[in-house]
């Protein structure tokens, strides 16, 4: 891994801005170079939010890219608005609970998760975001697990029944890019 | 404080305030700042310090003139267009001499403009929007590391000069977070008990104001002033070079951008050209001097702000005969992409035909 670009979007509330913070934090005691720059203003719950996050083994000079190597759109708006920001041969993963499966692109990689559905079937709607991360975990390889839970920990602190539900989605996102074909 | 946090500039900033030793905060909330206030509102609570979300952006300033006199290190934040409503404030500041710590995080303007992030101060912070012959230090960092850095910087410099100093940051920077590892306040604490308002007991009264109705004393006082700041512009200038050594083209920037800046230098040095970047972190004092000594080999200079043109004047105040500058500038918003940069320092090559390429 030289030099990584991320994009998470989607609705505030569908922890776009956390997902962002714990990818960051994750490769950052990994010993990465990260940086984390969250879109701010008049965003609100159900308003959309997004943030870039840079991953590199070098210092990194450029904050704030036209393209990512990965996109993930957590609904409709933020597909549509972040498609065209993928870096040709880069990957989108797009949540197919609240955006319609559509290819525009034959320059990409798509992966459409039903992740709002897989995350009520965990039992919390509010894991979806971890089961992005696990899903991007797969698909990048170099991801510990020991980091994730350590991550995890600080930040969900004494809430251990959400740490549990947080980690199984992550290790679900985790399979279901290694087991399963991605329509 | 030496682990890696991710932190965003603002946090980074309201840490290294209170590991300076900041006792007071006055501010009131606006964005892209709120999280220095909304930090220190927690943390100040906790250790028993003064933190004041004031009824406005003028009430905030002047609480800090009143505790700063009294040898209290305080700290303001605000972001432009309430950094205006301060001027006359930092005017008073310079005049009383108070060591006032103001961070300015940079968002669109003039007037009211808008929360994206923008480097429109610069004019403002270095010339000073305050009536009179008067200057505030003004530090820009262009990472988080530095922000923590620069505001340990803030409170020495404003302690030993008995100066306001400003932190210009600018909205991107105050909102993004990195992994730094907080250092320890590398500074030392300095005297002020010759002119703090301490309480007189069996001292001589002592007061501070700016109204001097005698003429010979108010020219000695802002002679004084004077003699103060050649003494900063002599001691404290502060700057970064970077691949400046060989460079045949200059890059001047500032602040967060300054950083975009050098990858622009290491995209051309792999095609051949050698182009480097002159970074001024203090920008006032101005680096005036070594950039002049840079110009008097180099003499294509490119500067790339994020306003239309306001440290350009500087630039081209220090450039001597024979060397000129170009610009690329776009007022507010997202930042200059790399692309954007390298398209407009490659019509700089052609124009003035630069062997290498």
């Amino acid at each position: 891994m030289t030099t990584k670009n991320f994009i998470i979007s989607g609705a505030g509330g569908q922890g776009v801005l956390s997902l962002g913070v714990a990818l960051a934090n994750i490769f950052m005691i990994a010993d990465k170079f990260v940086s984390f720059c969250p879109c701010y203003g008049a965003e609100m719950r159900g308003g959309a939010v997004n943030c870039e996050v840079n991953v590199s083994d070098n210092e990194l000079f450029i904050l704030q890219n036209s393209k990512a190597d990965f996109v993930v759109a957590m609904n409709q708006l933020s597909f549509d608005k972040f498609i065209s920001k993928v870096k040709e041969n880069g990957t989108i993963i797009v949540n197919s609970s609240l955006a319609k499966i559509n290819k525009t692109r034959d320059d990409i990689k798509y992966i459409f998760v039903p992740l709002t559905q897989e995350a009520l079937k965990l039992g919390n709607i509010k894991t979806a975001n971890s089961i992005a991360l696990g899903i991007l975990s797969g698909l990048l390889g170099n991801i510990l697990f020991d980091n994730v839970k350590k991550i995890y920990k600080k930040a969900l602190k004494d809430k251990t029944e959400l740490l549990q539900k947080n980690l199984d989605a992550y290790l679900l996102g985790f399979k279901y890019i290694k087991e399963k074909e991605c329509v | 404080m030496s682990e890696k946090q991710l932190l965003k500039g603002n946090i980074a900033i309201a840490k290294a305030a209170l590991e300076a030793g900041c006792k007071c905060y006055f501010g009131y909330p606006i964005t892209p700042q709120s999280e220095i206030g909304e930090f220190l509102s927690l943390e100040m609570q906790k250790l028993d310090l003064g933190y004041v979300c004031a009824e406005s952006e003028i009430g905030a300033i002047n609480m800090a003139l009143g505790a700063t006199a009294t040898g209290t290190k305080a700290l303001v934040s605000s972001s432009s267009c309430a950094i205006s409503l301060m001027q006359e404030a930092l005017s008073y500041a310079a005049s009383d001499e108070l060591p006032i710590v103001l961070v300015n995080v940079m968002r669109a303007g003039p007037g009211q403009g808008y929360i994206y992030p923008s480097q429109g101060d610069y004019n403002q912070a270095t010339v000073g929007g305050g009536n009179g012959d008067y200057h505030t230090i003004v530090l820009s960092p262009s990472s988080v590391e530095e922000c923590a850095l620069m505001t340990y910087r803030a409170f020495y410099l404003s302690q030993k000069y008995k100066n306001p100093v400003i932190l210009l940051v600018d909205g991107f920077l105050g909102q993004m977070a990195e992994g730094v590892e907080l250092v320890k306040n590398p500074y030392p604490e300095i005297d002020n008990s010759s002119w703090i308002l301490s309480g007189a007991n069996n001292r001589d009264s002592r007061k501070i104001h700016s109204l001097e109705p005698n003429q010979d004393k108010l020219n000695n006082h802002i002679r004084n002033l004077s003699a103060k700041y050649k003494e900063i512009e002599k001691n404290e200038v502060d700057y970064e070079k970077y691949l400046c050594d060989d460079a045949e083209i200059i890059i001047t920037a500032f602040g967060s951008l300054a950083r975009a800046a050098k990858e622009v230098c290491n995209h051309y040095r792999k095609k051949g050209v050698r182009i480097g970047l002159f970074r001024p972190k203090t920008l006032w004092p101005f680096p005036y001097q070594e950039l002049g000594e840079l110009s008097k080999k180099i003499k294509i200079f490119v500067d790339i702000e994020m306003n239309l043109g306001q440290m350009l004047k500087d630039v081209k105040l220090a450039l001597s005969s024979g060397a000129k500058v170009s610009f690329i500038g776009k007022p507010v918003g997202d930042w200059l992409k790399l692309e954007e940069m390298i398209q407009g320092i490659e019509n700089i090559i052609k124009e003035n035909q630069v062997a290498s390429l």
